[in-house]
């Protein structure tokens, strides 16, 4: 048997070293470069992988994809930050973003024109979202609001030509479906505690003409004339006086909620507007084909306003200290968030595979989409519905903090352990508790 | 083989003694360390963080308070409420526990067909997991689809599907009626273990002296039972008292606080709000209430055995 000598066995992986070195060139900088890190929730996780992967093959860069549940997403993430874990961008709530950006986890996008230039291209509404103290933080991911759905049949049957207008009307048709028989309690409301409590009450007071806070930040939910107590004496009555939604709201969340309507026991449902692809389809829907949106009804000094919310891609603090380091990120964001070969590849492919809306208005005319989703909906109505949506006004570094409380004193309105006033009065307590402490 | 303890050697090669306190102790070392480690060290460094005002969300700014948040805990009305729901929550419980578990014992230990399975079917609850077990009852009481109101509204008990969980009177009672299901399997095997360790003996002379069966029960049974009911009332409090899984799965605190005990509080204090310092105080205030509560009751009925 030959034996393999020391000095062979040098020989071999110099020549070994060599070879790979030229065979391998061109992939060189993909694998010895520092990856970019790129954290998201897991959802749309294979779109994600495969638009990472026509990044990679394009740019030369490699990136680092890793993902976490959304329930446990913001503490996921905090506890990287804490942790000085490697992250570079990474899915951001606009619930998140002040505290985010106070903590000095995120940076600004403001100095990145290859950014900023798609906000022209962006819903208004969803550039605020991504605003804090004047500057922006990101490029838009995901964007939707709070819609307004009604069972077109079940209408019919109870002889109404038109859906709601008002919530007064609201009250009188579900009262009409009501005595007809064909619903016990018409509307279907979560107001579980969940993170979907906010949007439902934002769109409610919003519909309204209220606002929680005015625009320097002070509580005005308890102020009988901004809206937000008309808004929650509406559900109150609703649940309590009309009875035409369920006293189990409270324990009700968004998906059992979605489960609810689309069994056939409502006329009328709040819900996430992009519900709409499962609400009319037959597999997962008994009420399939009957489902459509309207605007959202609107309050005695509303105007049919909905909340709106956004989710984006947001530059860490991190990468944007190191030059290099930002630029491949910022490629990387304008990759998903902006435009890819000349097209919003990104947000379309999300749009037609799981139903993810956007707010790149030019998005409305592609023809795919249109195609798409009248198959299901109204491409009208989601356009017209979505000018009027808002950005939360109670997004804020102690959003979470006070939203804990206002959701318990929201339902302890609903469920008639307080009154109106009364639970209103606590959350601006909290509120501006929580802001002078800030 | 044999090892004679005159051929082992210590540590710095000195024979070994059977009572070598030293080498015993050497060897224990590296588990103390453990201990240290994932123990002693956290619980002090916990203490250590309740005296600051950490905020995970503000990291630049961590003032030193002193006791700043326990004296904030001690003036929040929610606190004092999450006390008085605890307190209801683990009286309700333990009371069911015990007496459920003594007449399932008292079942099981009298000879009849059947036994043997009632007595493995026994077992199922207690081999669920916490988190299994809230998500069936969250499914049972479900005021839409549950099978409670499917059942009462086959039985004509109910003319329509009633609220349960989202009725704030009713919350904390069927939350403690998930708990009680799952916890009697224990308690009664823990009852059960104590009546078939009574003397036969005690019985047939009770019954010469003509004790009908109340007297024998009240006579014999139920002091022979004491050191059982006081392991079954001394763990059972302690889990009621901290327990979480079900109120995070099947109410979240809710509806409006109806069901906020002491364990949620710390939750949303801590990993909600993100409020480290506060959490660790209320964590700390939780265990110490556990650890005197624990110490009384062993020191109470233990007298009494």
């Amino acid at each position: 048997m030959t034996q393999f000598r020391r000095r062979d066995f040098l020989k071999s992986s110099a020549a070994a070293a060599l070879a790979g070195s030229s065979t391998f060139g061109a992939l060189g900088r993909a694998f010895a470069a520092d990856p970019v890190n790129f954290f998201a929730w897991s959802a749309g996780v294979d779109q994600v992988k495969a638009h990472v992967s026509a990044f990679e093959a394009k740019t030369g860069i490699k990136v680092s994809y890793g993902n976490a549940p959304w329930a446990q997403y913001r503490d996921t993430l905090v506890t990287k930050f804490v942790g000085k874990a490697p992250l570079d961008t990474l899915w951001v709530s606009d619930a998140w973003l002040p505290e985010w950006a106070e903590a000095g986890w995120l940076a600004p996008i403001d100095g990145y024109p290859q950014l900023t230039k798609y906000n022209s291209d962006v819903d208004d509404f969803s550039t605020k979202s991504m605003m804090w103290k004047g500057k922006q933080y990101g490029l838009t991911y995901y964007t939707d609001y709070m819609a307004f759905f009604y069972d077109e049949g079940m209408l019919q049957k109870a002889g109404i030509g038109a859906p709601p207008k008002t919530w007064d009307e609201v009250v009188q048709q579900s009262l009409k479906i009501k005595k007809a028989g064909l619903s016990e309690y018409p509307l279907m409301l979560s107001m579980a505690r969940e993170t979907w409590l906010i949007e439902f009450l934002s769109s409610l007071v919003f519909s309204h003409g209220g606002r929680f806070v005015d625009d320097a930040g002070a509580a005005v939910m308890q102020d009988k004339k901004k809206g937000a107590h008309e808004a929650l004496t509406w559900i109150v009555n609703a649940v309590q006086k009309h009875k035409i939604v369920s006293p189990a709201c409270v324990e009700i969340g968004e998906l059992n909620g979605l489960k609810s309507f689309t069994s056939g026991q409502h006329a009328f449902a709040m819900l996430g507007r992009y519900r709409v692809r499962t609400l009319n389809d037959p597999k997962q829907s008994s009420i399939a084909g009957r489902v459509k949106q309207a605007m959202m009804p609107a309050g005695p000094n509303g105007k049919h306003a909905t909340v709106g919310w956004n989710r984006f891609y947001g530059l860490t603090t991190a990468a944007a200290k190191d030059k290099a380091k930002a630029a491949d990120t910022v490629k990387l964001i304008e990759w998903f968030g902006g435009k890819a070969d000349g097209q919003y590849a990104f947000q379309k492919l999300m749009f037609l595979d799981v139903g993810s809306g956007f707010a790149t208005k030019p998005l409305f005319k592609d023809p795919d989409i249109i195609k798409a989703y009248n198959q299901y909906s109204d491409i009208k109505m989601y356009e017209a519905q979505q000018k009027l949506a808002q950005k939360k006004d109670v997004v804020s570094p102690w959003f979470g903090e006070w939203d804990e409380v206002n959701g318990t004193a929201f339902q302890a309105a609903v469920i008639g352990k307080a009154s109106v006033e009364d639970a209103l009065k606590r959350s601006a307590d909290t509120w501006n508790k929580l802001r002078r402490r800030a | 083989m044999s090892i004679r303890a005159g051929a082992l050697r210590g540590v710095f090669g000195a024979p070994v003694s059977r009572y070598d306190q030293a080498s015993a102790m050497w060897l224990l070392a590296p588990m103390l360390g453990v201990l240290l480690v994932v123990a002693v060290f956290p619980v002090l460094y916990s203490f250590w963080i309740s005296l600051f005002d950490l905020r995970l969300t503000r990291p630049h700014r961590v003032p030193f308070v002193w006791f700043e948040n326990y004296q904030e805990i001690f003036q929040d009305e929610l606190f004092w409420q999450s006390v008085w729901r605890t307190t209801s929550f683990t009286l309700i419980c333990v009371a069911a526990i015990m007496v459920i578990a003594l007449a399932m014992a008292l079942l099981l230990n009298e000879e009849f067909r059947g036994r043997r399975f009632l007595s493995a079917m026994l077992l199922v609850p207690w081999a669920i997991p916490y988190v299994a077990n809230g998500l069936m009852w969250k499914w049972i009481y479900d005021s839409g689809y549950g099978a409670l109101n499917g059942l009462l509204f086959q039985l004509d008990f109910i003319d329509k599907y009633m609220v349960w969980l989202g009725d704030q009177h009713k919350t904390l009672w069927l939350i403690a009626n998930a708990f009680i299901w799952k916890e009697v399997p224990l308690a009664t095997i823990l009852v059960l273990v104590g009546l078939k360790s009574i003397p036969a003996d005690l019985y047939s002379a009770a019954r010469v002296d003509g004790a009908n069966t109340w007297r024998r029960f009240v006579h014999i049974t139920l002091p022979a039972l004491r050191p059982s009911f006081m392991l079954v009332v001394i763990y059972e409090t302690m889990m009621a008292i901290r327990h979480f899984d079900l109120f995070f799965i099947l109410t979240e605190g809710g509806p409006a606080e109806a069901s906020h005990v002491l364990a949620w509080h710390v939750y949303v204090e801590t990993f909600r709000k993100l409020s480290f310092g506060t959490g660790s105080a209320l964590a700390y205030i939780m265990a110490l209430v556990t650890f005197f509560l624990a110490f009384w009751l062993i020191r109470t009925l233990g007298r009494k055995l």
